[in-house]
C-alpha cells in the first residue's frame, strides 16, 4: 500500500513542478489551486505514514501514531475544503456573483479541524489489515460528503451559466472523488483516500489549469500589447501631426509647417522599422529627417550626407545609422554647445569590392580620457556586455550587425586628427533581388 | 484653355481645407467647384457637377475611393483622378495606375509641389486626345502634336526650345506659347514629365541600373535625375522600383 502512496506523491510533486515553473497569474483561482498543490502532497505523506503505523501498532509508539492520524485527518479535511474553494471561485468567475456559502463552509472547516484534533481515536484490527474507525474518522467522511454536496449543489444551481468545458471538468472531479470515497467507506482496509485526491487534482490540472493554456493566454496578451504599441499609436501620432501641419500652414506659419512635415516623415519612416533589413536609402532618409530636425533645434549644427547613389538599394540592418548620429550629437556635439558638423559618407570599401563602409564623422569634443578604450572594449566583447544605459545604442547596433551580417562586419570608432570622432560601419554589399 | 473644374474628396476637413487654400489653383488654370467627405457623396457630386478632375482620398467612409472611381468611370470616362494615398497603401496605387488618366500623390501632401501633379493630368489628357484624333482642325494642334512626337522619339538626347526651334524652323517663344495654350503646361514641365514617365517604365520593365535609366531618359547626371524624380514622385527611383516590384512579388 505504501508503494501506491509514494507513486501518488511523485505524481503530485511532478504536477506542482510543472505548474509552478510556468508563469503564474495573481488571481484568486490560481492562488486556490496553488494552495491545493501545496497541501495535497502533504496529506499524501501523512497518509503514507499512517498506513505504515496503523499496521505496526505494536512497534510504533501510540503517541506518534495518534499525532500522525490527527494530522492526516486534519489535512484531508483541508484538502477537501480547498477543492470546494477552488470550485466555488470557478463558479463565481463564471456567474460574476459572490456566493453565500463561504461563511458556512469556513465555520464547518473550523469545526471539522477541531474534531480532527480532539475527538478520540479508535483502531480496528482485522485480518485484512488495520484501520482507524469510530467518531474521529467519521469527521473525514462527513467533511467529504459535506463539501461534495455543496459543490454538486453549486454545479446544479448554476448549470446554465457555467462554461461547458468547466462544467465537465468539475463534474468528472466530483464523480471520481465520490466513487473513491464510497469504495473507501465500504472497504475500510483499502485506505485509498490519497488516490481520490490525486485523481481529482489531476483532473483539474489537465483540463483547466494546464500551463500550456496559461502560457498561450499570456503570449496573446503580450502580443496585443505589442500590437497596440507598434501599430495604433504611431499612425495616430503621424496623422495628427499632419493635421496640425496643415493648420499651421493655413495660419501662414510655413516654418512650423515644414518642421512638422519633417517630424511626420521621421515617424512614417520609423513605423517601417519592423523589417530586419532595409535599403540604405531608407535608412539615410530617416537619418536625414532626424538631423534636419536637430539642426532646427540647434541652428549652428550642420550636417552633410554624401552617398554613392549606386549604393542606394544596398541592404543594411534596419535602424543602425540614427543611433550612431544620436550618439555623435549627445556625446560629441553637446559638449561644444551643438556647434559643428556631422558628415555621413558611404562608399565601397577600398580593397574589397563586396564590402561597404559608412562613416559618421563629427567635429565634436572627441573621446574623454579612457573613454575610447572603454568603447573599444564594449564593441569587441559585444556578446558578453550587459547593456548599460550610456552605451546601449551602439551596443545594439553592433549586436545587430554581427547577427545579421556576420562576425567580420561591424562598428568601430577612431579619433580624428583635428578633434571629434569617426564611426566606421562595415557591411556586406548585398542587394535586394527584384526578379 | 478653359478652366478645369476640380472636386475634392477626403473625409478629413483639414486636408480638404489644405487643398482648397494652400494650393494656387488659379495660376494652374483650375477652380475648386465642390467637396465630398464620403464615397456616396462623391458619386452624387460627380454626377451633379461633372468635374474635370477629382482629387480622391482612398480611405473614405461608406465606399472606398477606388470603388468610386470604378463606378463613375463607366458614366464619365473623361474625368481625370488624382489618388491621395498613405505610404502604407502603396499597393492601391498600383491598381490605380492601371486605370486611365490617373495620377497619385502620397500623404503627407506637399501643397507647393502639387502643381506638378496637375501638370501631369493635363499632359495625359492632352495625350489621350492626341492619340484619339487623327486629323487636326487647327494648325496649332498639328504643330504641337508633331513637336511632342519628336520629343518622345528623341528623349535620350538633349532637348531644348532652341533645338526644337531649329528642327521645326519656328520661333522658340512661339513654341513655348504653344505648350501653354494647347496642353496647358510649360515646355519644361512637359519635358520633365515625359522623361520621368519613360524612366518609370524602364525601372519597372527592365533591370537597368538607375544610372543607365537616367541616361536613357535624357539625364546625363544621375544625381539630377534622382532629385527630379524624387520631387515628382515623392520617392527615389530605386524606392519606386522596390515598392512596386516587391508588392508584385508578394501578390504572387
Amino acid at each position: 500500500m505504501i508503494r501506491m502512496e509514494i507513486a501518488l506523491i511523485l505524481v503530485l510533486v511532478f504536477v506542482s513542478f510543472i505548474y509552478f515553473s510556468a508563469g503564474r497569474r495573481n488571481t484568486p483561482l490560481h492562488k486556490a489551486f496553488s494552495a491545493l498543490l501545496a497541501i495535497a502532497p502533504l496529506n499524501l505523506v501523512f497518509d503514507a505514514a499512517t498506513v505504515y503505523t496503523v499496521n505496526h501498532l505494536e512497534t510504533v509508539s501510540p503517541v506518534l501514531n495518534e499525532i500522525l492520524h490527527r494530522l492526516f485527518i486534519a489535512s484531508m479535511v483541508l484538502v477537501v475544503y480547498l477543492f470546494y474553494k477552488y470550485i466555488s471561485i470557478l463558479v463565481e468567475e463564471e456567474t460574476k456573483k459572490p456566493l453565500r456559502f463561504h461563511l458556512a463552509a469556513k465555520i464547518y472547516l473550523v469545526a471539522a479541524e477541531l474534531g480532527a484534533m480532539l475527538l478520540p481515536i479508535h483502531y480496528a484490527v482485522t485480518a485484512k489489515g488495520n484501520y482507524s474507525d469510530g467518531i474521529h474518522v467519521s469527521v473525514c467522511y462527513i467533511s467529504t460528503a459535506f463539501y461534495l454536496l455543496l459543490c454538486l449543489w453549486l454545479l446544479f444551481k448554476y448549470r446554465s451559466q457555467i462554461d461547458r468545458k468547466k462544467k465537465a471538468a468539475i463534474g468528472v472531479a466530483l464523480v471520481i472523488e465520490a466513487i473513491v470515497s464510497l469504495l473507501q467507506a465500504i472497504n475500510p482496509t483499502w485506505l485509498i483516500s490519497g488516490m481520490g485526491i490525486t485523481l481529482m487534482t489531476l483532473a483539474f490540472y489537465l483540463t483547466l489549469e494546464n500551463p500550456d493554456i496559461l502560457r498561450a493566454e499570456l503570449t496573446e496578451q503580450k502580443m496585443s500589447m505589442l500590437y497596440l504599441k507598434s501599430q495604433v499609436n504611431p499612425h495616430f501620432l503621424y496623422n495628427t501631426l499632419d493635421t496640425i501641419r496643415i493648420q499651421a500652414q493655413l495660419n501662414n506659419d510655413k516654418p512650423t509647417a515644414d518642421l512638422l512635415m519633417r517630424l511626420s516623415d521621421f515617424f512614417r519612416l520609423s513605423i517601417k522599422t519592423d523589417k530586419q533589413m532595409t535599403a540604405l536609402e531608407d535608412e539615410t532618409e530617416l537619418s536625414e529627417a532626424y538631423m534636419e530636425l536637430m539642426c532646427c533645434r540647434y541652428p549652428e549644427l550642420e550636417y552633410n550626407f554624401d552617398f554613392d547613389p549606386d549604393l542606394a538599394d544596398i541592404l543594411v540592418p534596419n535602424f543602425i545609422l540614427q543611433p550612431i548620429l544620436e550618439n555623435s550629437l549627445l556625446h560629441g556635439m553637446k559638449n561644444k554647445g551643438y556647434r559643428g558638423k556631422v558628415t555621413v559618407t558611404a562608399k565601397k570599401f577600398n580593397n574589397k569590392q563586396d564590402c561597404i563602409e559608412i562613416e559618421v564623422s563629427d567635429t565634436g569634443s572627441g573621446f574623454g580620457k579612457g573613454v575610447k578604450d572603454k568603447i573599444d572594449e564594449i564593441l569587441l566583447h559585444f556578446d558578453k556586455e550587459k547593456a548599460k544605459t550610456e552605451s546601449i545604442g551602439i551596443l545594439n547596433v553592433q549586436k545587430r550587425i554581427k547577427l545579421l551580417c556576420g562576425k567580420e562586419f561591424g562598428l568601430s570608432y577612431t579619433e580624428n586628427e583635428d578633434g571629434g570622432v569617426t564611426a566606421h560601419i562595415r557591411l556586406p554589399l548585398v542587394r535586394e533581388e527584384y526578379r | 484653355m478653359r478652366k478645369l473644374k476640380v472636386l475634392l474628396v477626403d473625409d478629413e476637413i483639414m486636408i480638404r481645407e489644405g487643398f482648397k487654400r494652400l494650393f494656387d489653383w488659379e495660376s494652374h488654370g483650375c477652380e475648386v467647384i465642390g467637396e465630398a467627405s464620403d464615397g456616396m457623396e462623391a458619386l452624387g457630386q460627380i454626377d451633379a457637377l461633372l468635374p474635370d478632375i477629382v482629387i480622391m482620398d482612398i480611405n473614405i467612409p461608406v465606399m472606398n475611393g477606388l470603388k468610386v472611381i470604378e463606378v463613375s468611370r463607366v458614366k464619365h470616362p473623361k474625368i481625370a483622378y488624382v489618388i491621395v494615398s498613405g505610404y502604407d497603401d502603396f499597393a492601391y496605387c498600383r491598381k490605380a495606375l492601371r486605370l486611365q488618366i490617373t495620377d497619385y500623390i502620397l500623404k503627407p501632401v506637399n501643397y507647393e509641389e502639387f502643381g506638378s501633379c496637375i501638370d501631369n493630368l493635363k499632359i495625359s489628357m492632352y495625350e489621350n486626345k492626341a492619340s484619339a484624333q487623327q486629323d487636326f482642325e487647327k494648325n496649332d494642334e498639328r504643330v504641337i502634336s508633331s513637336i511632342t512626337r519628336y520629343m518622345q522619339e528623341h528623349l535620350s538626347e538633349e532637348i531644348s526650345l532652341s533645338v526644337l526651334a531649329d528642327e521645326f524652323h519656328l520661333n522658340p517663344q512661339y513654341i513655348s506659347q504653344l505648350f501653354k495654350s494647347e496642353i496647358g503646361v510649360g515646355f519644361l514641365a512637359y519635358l520633365t514629365n515625359i522623361r520621368i514617365e519613360k524612366a518609370k517604365k524602364l525601372l519597372l520593365s527592365t533591370a537597368l541600373s538607375v544610372t543607365e535609366t537616367a541616361t536613357r531618359a535624357g539625364y546625363s547626371d544621375y544625381r539630377v535625375f534622382t532629385k527630379v524624380f524624387k520631387k515628382a514622385e515623392g520617392i527615389t527611383p530605386s524606392q519606386f522600383r522596390r515598392e512596386f516590384l516587391s508588392r508584385d512579388k508578394q501578390d504572387m
